[in-house]
């Protein structure tokens, strides 16, 4: 039973994956790596991982592609192009690379033979939620709070590029002589505040600012 | 008979699913007539009453009625995504009933001892965490295939209002499995058989039954949060291009999640099937368990008999500024309690 269950979702996960890969659409693109996440998630609930599985359907078919699902629509993006002509050098590395991964699974499944195909012992509790959880907060609590330390840096960084980016859009410009400028624009942090900041020389807007006014100058309009 | 015979198994899950199903397929009917009938009893009209006894077939008419419909596809639509969109919102929906049990173990004549549930395994509540977060690519996947510049705004709008709520959601019942320490839904029910079958989970967690009650308004998008088909500003958004039995299967949906959120709101802090007496008579643990759904279905009518729909920016400011943060105080409080007090 377990095998045939094995065998229709690891057939439907090498399906959507080539349609992932051979789809000229993103979107379809998209939803066949989602059949790909869940297909996955279903192999894992038969190898008595019920955790794994559960997280992989709610983190990546559930919030990581959703997000993407969402750029995709948003952004409108046209068919991808083939662009067979500007990759033709990677082909021989690519046979190369699928000749080695072909050899790395004959030799799995020739050494494999020597060893029984059931593991020993009671294993049924490995992939409990309270023994992951358990592992998780005491023997690999390090990693466990590396790994988080790691995400938290990301989140902040987008957050702190993104915000650069919409304080001054990279062609503004410092007009000459003396200027009004708004609270908001002098000072990121200070969203909607609209009081006026009066400027007596051009060197103090563009100070104001953070535009360096000499390089500046120097672009052709 | 042998229950633990392999095919025997098979056959029984089998019919099981079968009455889950057709049990869902039942309250959904009777939701959508009781709806109408309890709308005009607020509105002080009478509500359609003329097929039937009392209109009891209207629900069945209407669905004969929107079947016989033309079943239209735009003709600039990406037809497959257009196709799959609604089976996903309804296959989704219809996914997360196999882990509520229904009721205790009980003895049947002729048919042996044997628990009213479907499946018991030990990540159910992220089980159904999980079917849900993959039912947002219904909604989303169906404003955008219909290639209509209001479907996709529409579709964008709830899709974004169900990821917003999906947050609070989940952390509104990591108080529920702070204090029962299981994600096993069965267990969690039993945990709360105590005090004559009184002992419920709300008790406990009173914050985190609210909070669950409004994400989980908000998440089946009714009103007050019924901003994707708000009917009165909206042309029906994520659904407008949709007819006949593909929009019967998004009608459903909507139906089936809102009785979905009712069983786990109610298996989580209403105790389920417990209740007085079912010690004694299990089978009453059924009734108890389907008095406790209805009493959330008629909550969702009575809500939207009553209040009327937020603002956009409201909702967001809502779900981001108050449900979230107040979700994670219930988390602090209920794991600082659990730490000096409990167990």
């Amino acid at each position: 039973m377990s095998t045939l269950l094995f065998i229709v979702f690891a057939g439907m996960a090498i399906g959507c994956a080539i349609a992932m890969v051979s789809q000229t659409n993103p979107l379809y693109s998209a939803i066949s790596l989602i059949g790909v996440f869940i297909s996955l998630a279903s192999i894992y609930v038969t190898l008595a991982a019920p955790f794994i599985a559960a997280v992989q359907v709610i983190v990546y078919a559930g919030a990581i592609m959703v997000l993407v699902i969402f750029v995709i629509m948003l952004l409108n993006v046209e068919h991808a192009e083939p662009r067979r002509r500007r990759l033709k050098f990677l082909v021989p590395l690519a046979v190369g690379m699928a000749g080695i991964l072909l050899a790395e699974t004959a030799f799995i499944l020739y050494s494999v033979q020597s060893t029984p195909d059931r593991l020993a012992g009671n294993i049924s509790n490995v992939g409990l939620t309270r023994s992951i959880g358990v592992g998780l907060f005491t023997g690999y609590l390090l990693p466990f709070e590396v790994t988080s330390v790691l995400l938290l840096m990301a989140i902040v960084g987008a957050m702190s590029l993104a915000r650069r980016s919409t304080v001054l859009s990279s062609n503004a410009r410092v007009v000459p002589g003396v200027q009004v400028l708004a609270m908001d624009i002098v000072n990121p942090r200070a969203v909607g505040d609209l009081r006026p900041v009066q400027t007596e020389t051009t060197a103090e807007a563009a100070h104001l600012l953070g535009v360096d006014f000499q390089t500046d100058q120097n672009q052709p309009e | 008979m042998d229950w633990n015979n392999q095919y025997i198994h098979s056959l029984v899950l089998i019919v099981a699913i079968t009455v889950a199903f057709l049990t869902i397929m039942l309250l959904v009917a009777a939701t959508v007539l009781a709806e109408r009938r309890v709308l005009a009893l607020i509105q002080g009209r009478l509500g359609p009453n003329r097929v039937g006894y009392g209109g009891v077939l209207q629900p069945f008419a209407d669905f004969i009625k929107t079947m016989m419909k033309e079943d239209l596809v735009p003709d600039q639509s990406t037809k497959f995504v257009f196709l799959l969109a609604p089976m996903i919102a309804v296959v989704t929906a219809i996914m997360a009933i196999i882990v509520y049990p229904f009721g205790p173990t009980v003895t049947l004549p002729f048919l042996g001892t044997f628990p009213l549930r479907i499946a018991q395994f030990d990540v159910a509540l992220l089980y159904v965490l999980g079917v849900t977060s993959v039912g947002v690519y219904g909604i989303a996947l169906a404003g955008w295939s219909s290639n209509n510049k209001y479907s996709l705004m529409g579709g964008l709008r709830s899709s974004a209002q169900m990821i917003s709520y999906e947050l609070a959601l989940g952390l509104s019942l990591i108080g529920v499995i702070l204090i029962s320490g299981t994600l096993d839904i069965y267990q969690i029910v039993e945990q709360q058989s105590g005090w004559h079958g009184l002992q419920w989970n709300i008790i406990y967690q009173p914050l985190g039954f609210i909070l669950y009650l409004i994400a989980a308004i908000a998440e089946t998008n009714r009103v007050p949060f019924d901003l994707p088909e708000a009917e009165t500003e909206l042309v029906a958004g994520f659904h407008t291009e949709y007819s006949s039995i593909k929009f019967l299967l998004f009608f459903n949906a909507e139906y089936i999640n809102m009785i979905t959120v009712s069983m786990l709101a109610t298996t989580l802090f209403l105790g389920g099937w417990n209740g007085p007496g079912v010690a004694q008579v299990p089978l009453l643990g059924v009734v108890y368990f389907f008095a406790k759904i209805l009493f959330f279905l008629f909550l969702y009518i009575w809500l939207r008999g009553t209040l009327p729909r937020f603002r956009f920016d409201q909702l967001m400011d809502f779900g981001w500024k108050f449900l979230l943060p107040a979700a994670i105080l219930n988390i602090v409080l209920t794991a600082t309690f659990q730490f000096f007090v409990g167990s």
